[in-house]
């Protein structure tokens, strides 16, 4: 009885999970095609109206960091909740604000034409310039507070369920490992280390975050309400870079638990690797300050410090794991097949998706690259190549696993598909940032048109190779559990 | 049991004294941050009692400490904005309305905090923390003076106070989720 119970509440547990996981996935090919539409827009190629360009970027860039950071925190969820447990009536919770907060942004957007990008940088939500008005702005602002408290409700259910297993935050790290209290074999599976870190990182985001939108929301009320714009401008990108960085922190996950189920190696827990986990955890919270290398009031010495911390965030949780990864594999006899491929792919797209990062982080660089489209090249290699696809892995692993949905030929091509369309479309972007094409514009010159034009070609393959990963997922969806769920999982334990 | 029905109300006694009460109105950080919670402190001890007498009536109202941290933090709320403070200075109805509404807030959250469980309470913690946050921002960065009763200088001390609660719930937050209490209860 208890173990058809427990069998029960795995495959509720794998459908809330799921269930994350396919609306974050359909939202992202939804934004692709956004995505194209603006580049054919800068590419000549159709004409759309400036207003409607900005709103298109708004939602896309919205969208893609919410259902990347939606589906993500599923990945996180499913994982973590192997080993402390978690509550999956918050998990609802989060799910249902999460759902709200992406209505209202979307009737923002469309319906009230709000356009001031994800950044919602203030003071630009009161002062559109008559673009769009109060309730537009409203309703996006609103719809970012409740869609962050889905989140900051996530994330206090997890650091709860962490502290009450292992004790504190600190030991969800490993520090008592660090520090030789503990043996290594005692040390936190990945998964809790990486979670904790994420609920760490993530909750102070959030409240960040929260504070500078009531701000906004306060000041289009009443503009003459006015606050320090350069306070805001820090407390935004302390939210939005933390929050996007923590996606590829929840999905890497995956490329963990994974590697070693196929391989049938053991992937150790050392204490370089929480060293590694630790200092990221510390770095992260501090480096949004590369965004803002242009504006001459930032004290110097956070400057340099975005500057110096950028560089080694870049390295330690990226070396042990794209380390790790590769010694794992290596030499093991792995049987690719669409997980374990999509989940070595995310290595390589993480891997060299910073370096444009850490080269565009450097002061001397950054007077030349800053907000030209060299930064999308980055984040769209980086999050197109690593964290999405780390997503898409766990997808495929877990229809494997929780299925009997076979993957065909089709989704093997759709795999190289992917790879090669969502390399064009980063490579285009650094091309143009390297031609000096500024980024967030809606107009292009003739000389900067044909990297737009090949990445919305390239887009076109990238949304179709999306498309058949989620048809497997939705096939996994109304197949799920038929012949008893993760049988497979339990095979090979 | 009585006890505490005897420290809150004498606390409430204390502060309704004239002198007492237009002394600690006089200065904007002591009205918003020492009176205001003294009240609720009032509201808390009652409640203790009240609540211990009635637990039935309680258990009905308030099964699980939602619909009591709801009219929490909407009255709380109410009570942190500026306009709130001079309207009680002005009009004796708003004075009224602050001596039962946060008592009233006190003897709520008697009932409620246990009741909300863990995740409950630190959702209502990091719900205040960032509040708290932006009231400081907002009191120290304000370009004018908000309140016709107060000066603007007493306006950021009282930003100042705000921040300094905040540095304080950020300082408990980190020792709460960076100690391990187990071992120290073993």
């Amino acid at each position: 009885m208890g173990a058809f119970v427990g069998m029960n509440n795995l495959k509720s547990t794998n459908k809330t999970v799921a269930t994350s996981l396919t609306i974050g996935g359909v939202i992202i090919a939804v934004m692709m095609i956004f995505g194209i539409l603006m580049l054919l827009a800068q590419g000549g190629v159709i004409d759309v109206p400036d207003a409607m360009f900005y709103q298109f970027l708004t939602i896309h860039g919205t969208g893609m960091i919410g259902a990347a950071a939606l589906a993500a925190a599923g990945v996180m969820w499913y994982f973590l909740n192997q080993y402390v447990e978690l509550s999956r009536s918050i998990f609802n919770w989060f799910l249902g604000l999460v759902i709200i907060g992406v209505i209202l942004v979307v009737i923002g957007v469309f319906s009230f034409e709000f356009a001031g990008a994800w950044t919602f940088l203030y003071p630009l939500p009161t002062i559109s310039a008559s673009a769009w008005g109060t309730i537009g702005a409203l309703l996006y602002l609103f719809g970012m507070l409740i869609l962050g408290t889905g989140f900051l409700l996530l994330y206090m259910d997890t650091g709860r369920a962490i502290i009450k297993k292992y004790g504190s935050l600190g030991k969800g790290l490993g520090w008592d490992v660090i520090s030789g209290k503990k043996k290594e074999e005692d040390a936190p599976p990945k998964a809790v280390v990486a979670s904790t870190m994420v609920t760490i990182v993530n909750t102070t985001a959030i409240l960040a975050g929260a504070a500078v939108l009531i701000m906004n929301i306060i000041n289009v009320i009443n503009p003459s309400f006015t606050f320090d714009p350069m306070l805001a401008k820090n407390l935004t990108y302390a939210f939005g870079h933390i929050f996007a960085n923590a996606i590829i922190y929840m999905a890497v996950i995956v490329v963990y638990e994974l590697l070693p189920k196929y391989t049938n190696r053991k992937w150790v827990v050392n204490r370089v690797f929480l060293i590694a986990w630790t200092m990221s955890t510390a770095f992260t919270l501090v480096i949004y300050t590369h965004h803002m290398l242009m504006d001459f009031a930032m004290p110097k010495w956070m400057l340099i410090m975005g500057q110096a911390l950028s560089y080694a965030n870049g390295l330690p949780v990226l070396v042990v794991t794209a380390y790790g990864a590769l010694m794992i594999v290596h030499k093991s006899g792995i049987k690719w097949d669409m997980g374990s491929g999509l989940a070595f792919l995310s290595m390589f797209g993480w891997t060299v998706g910073v370096v444009p990062a850490i080269v565009d982080a450097t002061i001397v660089v950054n007077h030349v690259m800053h907000n030209t489209k060299w930064v999308p090249g980055h984040f769209h290699m980086y999050m197109g190549l690593g964290a999405v696809v780390m997503l898409f892995s766990f997808m495929y692993y877990l229809a494997k696993v929780d299925s009997t949905v076979k993957e065909s030929k089709i989704d093997r091509i759709a795999l190289w598909c992917y790879a090669l369309a969502m390399i064009s479309i980063s490579v285009q972007f650094l091309v143009s940032g390297a031609l000096s094409t500024p980024r967030r514009w809606a107009i292009h010159y003739p000389g900067w048109m044909t990297p737009a034009v090949f990445g919305a070609i390239a887009g076109v393959f990238l949304v179709i190779a999306t498309t058949i990963f989620i048809i497997h997922f939705v096939r996994y969806m109304k197949n799920r559990g038929k012949l008893g769920s993760d049988k497979y999982e339990q095979k090979t334990a | 049991m009585r006890k505490p029905l005897y420290i809150g109300a004498l606390l409430y006694l204390i502060l309704i004294i004239p002198p007492i009460r237009s002394y600690m109105e006089s200065i904007m950080i002591i009205h918003m941050l020492i009176q205001l919670p003294l009240l609720m402190v009032v509201g808390w001890f009652l409640g203790k009692y009240i609540v211990y007498k009635a637990p039935k009536v309680f258990h009905a109202i308030n099964e699980n400490g939602v619909p009591g941290m709801i009219l929490i933090v909407a009255i709380t709320m109410y009570w942190m904005l500026p306009r709130t403070l001079d309207e009680a200075l002005t009009l004796p109805q708003y004075e009224v309305f602050k001596f039962i509404s946060l008592p009233l807030v006190g003897l709520l959250l008697a009932d409620s905090w246990a009741k909300i469980r863990d995740v409950g309470q630190i959702f209502i913690y990091l719900n205040y923390l960032s509040m708290f946050a932006l009231m400081g921002w907002l009191y120290l960065d304000s370009p004018i003076q908000l309140c016709n009763n107060y000066l603007i200088t007493q306006q950021k001390t009282l930003g100042w106070g705000f921040i300094f609660i905040t540095a304080s719930m950020i300082v408990y937050v980190l020792q709460y989720v960076f100690i391990d209490r187990r071992r120290i209860e073993e």
